[in-house]
C-alpha cells in the first residue's frame, strides 16, 4: 500500500456517497457550462471587420416604419460612406416550413450591396446570374443544406408584413458569412410586387474605414434631422445588440441561475465532505497518534476532497464539451441556435469552480482536525 | 537524573483540567520509574488518572507541571511535529476499541505507520509479515477488520503497534472489549513482547486479573500512587 492508495480507499469507502458527490458536482457543472454556452450564444453578436464597417439606418420612429427611397442620393453624398443599399426585411413564411421559418429574407440592391456582402463567397457565375435575374435570389449554405435547395429551385414565401408573396429562383448559394442562413433577393422585385411605393425597409451602409464609422453614423443621423423621415443609424453590431437587448433579462436570469447553482453546489459538497471526515475523526486521531503530522492529515483530506470535485468536473464539464462538440444544435433547435460552442474559458470556469469547491469542502474538516488533539479525537464516538 | 536502565522517568507530574470554574486534578504529583523491558500494569478504578499518565508518557498529552523523560528525552519539550515523528519511531499504541481502519486489510492496517518511513516496499512487507507472525495472524493478512474476531482485531492492532519496532508499547485497557478467552490471548502476546522481544510494555487496566499478567503492578487512585 502507498499513501495514494490509502487516499483512494478512503475516498471510495462509502461508494454511494462518493458517487453522489461526484454526480452532484458533475450535474451542476454540466448545467453551469450549458448556461454559459447559451448565454454566449444569445448575447454574442457577430464581431468581425465587416460588421464593424456596416451601418444600419432605420426610421427613428420604429423599425417597422419604412424609409423613403429618395434618401439614397443624400446618403451617397455623405462623406465616409463607401456603399449604400436598400435592406428590407421581408420576413415571409417559407412554403415548405410554414410552422417555423428559421431564416430571414432581405431585399437588397445586388449591385450596390456588393461591398456589403463581400464576405459572402459565391461562385462568380452564380453571382452574375443573380444580378441578371430580378426574380432570383442567393441562399445561405446552412439553409440550402437544411432544406435541400439547389440552383434553379423555386422558393415561395408568403408575406406576413408585406401584402405580397415572393416567388424566387435560386441563382446561387453563398457561405463564409457569420450567419449563412439568409436569403438575399432584389429590392426592385419587391418594389414591383408592391406597385413601386418608393420606400425601403432600412438602409445598409458601408463606411470607408472602421475609424470613420462612428462619425459616419453621426453624419447620417444629422443629415435627416428635422426632415419628414428622421433616421437612426447605428453600427450593425449595435443594431444586433439592440435585438439582443430583449435578451438582457434572460442574461440576468441565466447569470442568477448560474450563481444559485454554484452556491447550492458549495453547500452540498461542503456538507457531505464534512460528514465524511467527521465520522472518521477517531481514525484521524489514531493516525495522529501513530505519527501522522497535521500536514499529512491535511494532505489526506485535501486530496480526497479535491479528487472527488475534480472527477465531478471531468464528468460534468467534460461531458458538456463532448456533447456539444458532437451534436448539431442548429438542427436540434430548429435553427434557433446556430452554434453551441464550449469555449476554453467555460471549461476553465468549470474547473476553477471545482477546484475552489475541493478546497472549500476540505477547509472545515481540516480546521476541525487541526484543533482536535489525539486524546480529544480518541474520545469521540464512532 | 534517570538511572541508565530506566526507560521512563517521571518526576512530580501533575495534570489539572479546568472544567468550567472547577479544577479537576487528574494527576497529583506523581513520581515513577519504569525499567527497560518490563511489563508494567497501571491499575486503578475508572477516573483514577491511569489513562492520563499513559497519554503523557506516550506523547499525546502534556502535563500541567512536572517532568516525564522517555529514553532521556523530555517529551513535553518537543513541538507538535517533532512529537509526531518521535511517536512514530518510539511508541506503539494499543487502544481499548481496536481502532483499525475498516477499509484496509489486516496487512494494510499494520503497514500504516511504515508509510511515514523511508522503507522500501519490500522492507515494509517483511516487517509487516514479522509483526503479524508475532501476534499469530500471518494467515489473516488479507482479511478486513470486519472479517476478524475482537481478539484477532486487537492482535492486529498490537502488530500495528510493533511494526516500527518501537522501544515502548502502550496499551490502554486492551482487554476492555474482549471476552476472557480473547483477553488471555492478547495479554499473552503483550507479555511475550516484554519477555521475548525486550519491549517495554505499559498497560492501563481496571481489571486486577489483567494486571496480574504484568511483571509489576502500580496502583493509582484519585490521581495519586497508592503503592
Ligand atoms: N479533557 C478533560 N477535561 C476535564 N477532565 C478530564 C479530561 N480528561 C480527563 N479528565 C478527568 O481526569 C480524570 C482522569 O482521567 P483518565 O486518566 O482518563 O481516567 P481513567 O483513569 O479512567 O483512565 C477523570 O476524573 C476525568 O474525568
Ligand atoms: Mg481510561
Amino acid at each position: 500500500m502507498t499513501l495514494p492508495t490509502f487516499i483512494l480507499k478512503n475516498a471510495v469507502r462509502n461508494k454511494r456517497r462518493a458517487t453522489l458527490s461526484v454526480l452532484s458536482v458533475a450535474v451542476s457543472l454540466f448545467l453551469l457550462v450549458m448556461l454559459q454556452v447559451a448565454l454566449r450564444e444569445l448575447t454574442n453578436p457577430i464581431d468581425d471587420e465587416g460588421s464593424s464597417l456596416r451601418i444600419i439606418v432605420r426610421s427613428k420612429v420604429s423599425l417597422a416604419q419604412p424609409l423613403p427611397a429618395r434618401q439614397l442620393q443624400t446618403l451617397e453624398r455623405i462623406p465616409g460612406v463607401a456603399a449604400v443599399s436598400p435592406f428590407s426585411f421581408f420576413g415571409g413564411l417559407y412554403k415548405g416550413d410554414e410552422k417555423f421559418t428559421s431564416f430571414a429574407q432581405f431585399a437588397i440592391d445586388p449591385q450596390r450591396a456588393q461591398p456589403l456582402i463581400a464576405d459572402a463567397k459565391v461562385p462568380p457565375e452564380q453571382l452574375e446570374a443573380w444580378k441578371a435575374d430580378r426574380t432570383s435570389c442567393i441562399v445561405g449554405k446552412l439553409t440550402a443544406d437544411r432544406y435541400g435547395m439547389k440552383i434553379g429551385d423555386r422558393l415561395q414565401f408568403t408575406g406576413q408584413f408585406y401584402p405580397c408573396d415572393l416567388d424566387l429562383r435560386v441563382a446561387g448559394i453563398y457561405h463564409g458569412t457569420a450567419d449563412d442562413r439568409n436569403v438575399m433577393f432584389h429590392q426592385k422585385y419587391l418594389d414591383e410586387l408592391l406597385g413601386n411605393p418608393g420606400v425601403v425597409g432600412t438602409w445598409w451602409v458601408r463606411a470607408a474605414s472602421i475609424a470613420e464609422a462612428p462619425q459616419v453614423t453621426d453624419r447620417i443621423n444629422q443629415a435627416f434631422a428635422n426632415t419628414s423621415a428622421e433616421v437612426r443609424a447605428e453600427s450593425e453590431r449595435a443594431f444586433v445588440l439592440g435585438f439582443v437587448s430583449m435578451w438582457a433579462n434572460i442574461k440576468t436570469l441565466i447569470s442568477g441561475i448560474s450563481i444559485v447553482v454554484v452556491f447550492a453546489l458549495i453547500l452540498v459538497t461542503v456538507s457531505t465532505m464534512s460528514m465524511a471526515i467527521r465520522e472518521r475523526f477517531r481514525e484521524l486521531a489514531i493516525l495522529k497518534a501513530i505519527g501522522f503530522r497535521r500536514r499529512d492529515l491535511f494532505v489526506l483530506i485535501l486530496a480526497e476532497s479535491f479528487g472527488l470535485a475534480m472527477l465531478g468536473a471531468l464528468v460534468g464539464a467534460g461531458g458538456a464539451w463532448v456533447l456539444f462538440h458532437n451534436i448539431n444544435i442548429n438542427q436540434l433547435t430548429n435553427g434557433l441556435f446556430l452554434v453551441f460552442e464550449v469555449t476554453p474559458q467555460m471549461m476553465g470556469l468549470a474547473f476553477a469552480v471545482a477546484a475552489s469547491l475541493g478546497l472549500l469542502a476540505a477547509a472545515l474538516p481540516m480546521i476541525n482536525v487541526a484543533r482536535t488533539s489525539v486524546v480529544q479525537g480518541l474520545k469521540t464516538l464512532d | 537524573m534517570a538511572a541508565p536502565d530506566n526507560i521512563v522517568t517521571i518526576r512530580n507530574l501533575s495534570k489539572i483540567y479546568l472544567q468550567g470554574e472547577i479544577n479537576v486534578t487528574a494527576l497529583d504529583n506523581i513520581s515513577l520509574d519504569i525499567a527497560a523491558g518490563e511489563f508494567l500494569a497501571l491499575l486503578g478504578p475508572s477516573g483514577s488518572g491511569i489513562s492520563t499518565v499513559l497519554h503523557i508518557i506516550a506523547g499525546i498529552d502534556r502535563p500541567t507541571s512536572g517532568e516525564c523523560h522517555v529514553q532521556g528525552i523530555d517529551v513535553a519539550r518537543l513541538n507538535e511535529s517533532q512529537l509526531a515523528d518521535w511517536r512514530n519511531q518510539n511508541v506503539g499504541f494499543v487502544f481499548q476499541t481496536f481502532n483499525l481502519i475498516p477499509v484496509l486489510t489486516a496487512f494494510e492496517n499494520v503497514e500504516l505507520p511504515l508509510l511515514l518511513t523511508r522503507l522500501t516496499r519490500r522492507a515494509r512487507r517483511r516487517q509487516v509479515e514479522t509483526a503479524l507472525e508475532l501476534v499469530g495472524l500471518a494467515d489473516r493478512a488479507k482479511h478486513l477488520p470486519k472479517q476478524l474476531s475482537g481478539g484477532q482485531e486487537q492482535r492486529v492492532a498490537i502488530a500495528r503497534a510493533l511494526v516500527t519496532d518501537p522501544a515502548l508499547v502502550v496499551a490502554d485497557e486492551p482487554t476492555g472489549n474482549l471476552d476472557s478467552h480473547s483477553a488471555q490471548e492478547v495479554l499473552g502476546v503483550l507479555r511475550a513482547l516484554s519477555q521475548d522481544a525486550g519491549k517495554t510494555v505499559i498497560m492501563v487496566t481496571h481489571d486486577p486479573k489483567a494486571a496480574a499478567f504484568g511483571s509489576r503492578q502500580i496502583h493509582l487512585e484519585k490521581g495519586e500512587l497508592t503503592k
